[in-house]
């Protein structure tokens, strides 16, 4: 079998939920006897600017075969007024102008295209729905396709450049039944094959310090969050929260931000950022934490949360993103907020209430593992990979290539 | 031909809804503990008290949780999927529908303050008119919204209140986990079909497994997630929920075959129309419709008394079916009866007196005679 993803960045120094997802499958997938995996990529490492940084060409890592191609444009400032002025009424966009809106956000990568032209796997997988990469790649395979759209609830999901994306693939693979559920009530693919894997956790590093150490905060107690900390992901309202919290209920409780910064840190005594933090001391820090919390509302999977339950810590998440909420409620492993009076309740109660806690994080442990563990999700995703290749390519619609935009003034990041 | 007494009332789920361990293959725990469930309900409902007690003391200051609530809100998926926290996106436009022309004047140079404070003066005539203009519109978008929330809600209520409650899957007993009298039909009717065939309330996915096995393209739904999950992990394409649902989310003309069981039986009448006017439109010219209910009198014989209290609707006559599905062009193709045969039969002793062969009679057709059919129809080009 010989499989390729098509992801627009690859490697492990990207941050990015689905490009890392492509990545863990790609490297197991490529241990699997008789596979072959190759990954089709940009030369790019920042989704904001499509720098080309990597080299082109072939190269291999983890035994898998990566070609990566350069980008043909920067993000251009014309992305963010276009993205301003449609994400009112995404749905209301017409076709042009949301295919111009795929084609800003990017990566526009002709290379890469070609190559899914002229591939000879048996199975092409893209991921995630959202990139130039994806739009034109599904419009011009010629393999049987697999689309991982990694979907969340987010006004680009609307936008009717992407219709033919997920009616025209041969499966389709979610992260949960949320997300399912999400995708059927905006496109009509519901008979479409398709299966809800998720992502398995890998085993954690065995402890090496204590978490607080790693934070310097000298045994104090704290939350803590993983991931990019960013705005979009709710970590400046996390830390406004947390603030608040402490000035009206005074302790030593802490808060640790832990992951790679995409603006300033927020400047309060009690948090910490830790920016990004090599992997022993990634888990040093979650197993030493009272809770994780995952304020963020646009999540497709997230795979910290079942981290966290393997190391015996409890989880709190926003009650409006679908995906962390599936896996509290399916699992009994978590608390959420959805407003400031219930984030401070879920705290008071999750810090003072270690029985609480440790029943959590046991009933969270015991999902990840029924569900989340690698060597039988795998087995799945591949028998679904051999069932798409044996069903071979339906007929589609092949629409145009997306036009380059030309001109105007490139993003450049300023942090 | 055999079949489970109780077929006429259930779907074909092998295990109680939380209960996955009677069903065949790996037994993920697909839902938590119910004991897991109930504690988590318990612990959520104590947050929710406190919530509503802090509110209530007034320790909380409404204007600092309206401001927090905000920049919550700021962060959520609102306003894209239709009604959700209506009120609370309501409150965001109220909280933006002033304009404060006061704009502030602190700068970090000695005189900055000063400059601003004068360029605030100077055009203060101005934007205070404009502002006000803006403010006036603004409240009065509020204003119309407050109307259209307060109606929106007033109609949801109404509404609600005719709809039908849902029957509770705990509530619908357990059928066989897999060979239904009429699966060797289905799975004869179907034989070398083109194109996606669906089965409703699938079970564990027997019938989906066979029809597979028979080169049919099948995928199947279970309201029972757990039962759906359990078939899936056996590499079946199984999923949880509805058929009706579902096909909602299938395109038209996009499935050569349709199977409906269990749940088909007990729709409210509006679903069922909903139902048979979506499976003829989502069939392909020459797709075939296969439908397995109880008969109305097998339905009062076997059907559990709970369930048939509490569902919205009753099984039909296969001539009535016959009737709906030709208004949306779906012909007939046959009948088949079977369930569980208790039928009395005489012997080759001596004949019974005339009135008591007749009363035998009604009471072979009327409570022990096959309670359940298998209409097998087809969408005309």
């Amino acid at each position: 079998m010989k499989l390729a993803f098509v992801t627009p960045r690859y490697g492990p120094g990207v941050i990015g939920g689905a490009e890392t997802a492509a990545r863990m499958l790609a490297e197991r997938l490529a241990r699997r006897p008789g596979w072959e995996v190759e990954v089709l990529t940009s030369c790019a490492a920042d989704h904001l600017t499509w720098k080309n940084v990597e080299a082109e060409g072939v190269s291999s890592l983890n035994g898998v075969r990566v070609r990566r191609f350069p980008t043909s444009s920067p993000r251009l400032l014309a992305y963010f007024e276009l993205d301003g002025r449609i994400r009112v009424a995404p749905a209301a966009a017409s076709l042009e102008e949301s295919r111009r809106w795929v084609a800003l956000n990017g990566p526009m990568c002709p290379g890469l295209v070609d190559a899914v032209a002229g591939t000879d796997a048996d199975v092409v997988a893209f991921y995630p729905y959202l990139f130039a990469t994806t739009v034109d790649g599904l419009a011009v395979c010629p393999a049987p396709t697999v689309l991982h759209p990694a979907a969340h609830d987010e006004p680009a999901l609307y936008l009717r450049a992407f219709r033919q994306s997920f009616s025209g693939t041969d499966g389709l693979v979610y992260h949960t039944r949320a997300e399912r559920q999400l995708v059927e009530s905006v496109f009509p693919v519901g008979s479409q094959p398709q299966i809800v894997l998720g992502l398995g956790v890998d085993e954690p590093n065995p402890p090496q310090r204590k978490g607080s150490e790693v934070l310097g905060l000298e045994g104090r107690p704290y939350l803590c969050y993983l991931g990019r900390v960013d705005e979009h992901k709710g970590c400046g309202m996390l830390a406004e929260f947390f603030a608040t919290y402490k000035e009206r209920h005074p302790s030593d409780l802490a808060l640790a931000l832990v992951g790679p910064l995409s603006g300033p840190a927020p400047g309060h005594p009690d948090i910490v950022a830790t920016g990004t933090v090599a992997e022993p001391d990634k888990w040093d820090v979650l197993r030493g934490a009272t809770a994780m919390v995952t304020p963020s509302a646009y999540e497709s999977f997230s795979l910290v949360v079942l981290e966290a339950w393997t190391v015996g810590v409890p989880v709190v998440v926003n009650a409006t993103c679908a995906a962390t909420m599936e896996h509290c409620r399916r699992s009994g492993g978590g608390l959420w907020f959805d407003t400031y009076a219930s984030f401070e309740a879920v705290v008071d109660r999750i810090v003072s209430d270690g029985g609480l806690a440790r029943t959590l994080a046991e009933a969270g442990a015991r999902y990840t593992d029924t569900y989340y563990r690698w060597p039988a999700l795998i087995d799945r995703y591949a028998g679904f990979v051999e069932r798409i290749a044996a069903r071979g390519p339906k007929a589609r619609l092949r629409p145009p290539r997306l036009a380059n935009v030309e001109g105007g003034a490139a993003y450049v990041r300023e942090h | 031909m055999t079949s489970t007494p109780t077929s006429g009332g259930t779907t074909r789920t092998g295990g109680e809804p939380t209960d996955a361990t009677s069903v065949a293959g790996p037994q993920p725990d697909a839902g938590p503990q119910p004991d897991a469930a109930a504690y988590l309900a318990g612990v959520m409902a104590e947050i929710d008290a406190e919530v509503a007690r802090r509110r209530a003391s007034g320790e909380l200051p409404p204007a600092l949780e309206r401001e927090l609530d905000e920049l919550f809100l700021e962060f959520s998926p609102v306003g894209t999927r239709g009604s959700a926290r209506l009120r609370e996106t309501l409150a965001l436009v109220d909280g933006a529908a002033y304009v404060d022309t006061a704009v502030p004047v602190a700068s970090q140079k000695a005189a900055g303050a000063y400059v601003k404070r004068g360029i605030r003066k100077a055009t203060g005539w101005y934007m205070n008119y404009v502002v006000h203009q803006v403010t006036r519109f603004a409240w009065s978008v509020s204003r119309m919204l407050h109307v259209l929330v307060d109606h929106v809600e007033l109609l949801e209520q109404r509404v609600d209140g005719l709809r039908p409650p849902d029957v509770e899957l705990s509530v619908v007993p357990v059928g066989s986990a897999s060979g239904e009298w009429w699966d060797g039909i289905v799975v004869e009717a179907l034989a070398g079909v083109r194109g996606r065939v669906v089965h409703g309330d699938c079970g564990d996915g027997a019938l989906v497994e066979a029809l597979v096995g028979a080169g049919v393209d099948a995928y199947g739904l279970d309201p029972h997630d757990d039962a759906a999950e359990a078939a899936a992990m056996r590499g079946l394409d199984t999923r949880g929920g509805t058929l009706l649902d579902h096909l909602e989310v299938v395109p038209d003309e996009a499935l050569a075959a349709i199977v409906a069981s269990g749940s088909v039986q007990w729709l409210s009448p509006s679903e069922r129309d909903r139902f048979i006017a979506l499976a003829a439109s989502r069939l392909a010219p020459g797709g075939i419709l296969c439908l397995h209910s109880a008969s109305p009198i097998g339905w009062e014989r076997t059907c559990p008394p709970v369930l048939a209290d509490l569902a919205p609707g009753r099984p039909l006559h296969p001539e009535t079916w016959e009737h709906l599905g030709a208004r949306h062009g779906l012909r007939l193709r046959g009948v088949h009866r079977g369930g569980t045969d208790d039928r009395i039969v005489v012997g080759d002793g001596p004949a019974l007196p005339e009135a008591l062969e007749a009363l035998l009679s009604v009471v072979n057709d009327r409570l022990l005679a096959p309670g359940e059919y298998l209409l097998v129809a087809e969408r005309v080009q």
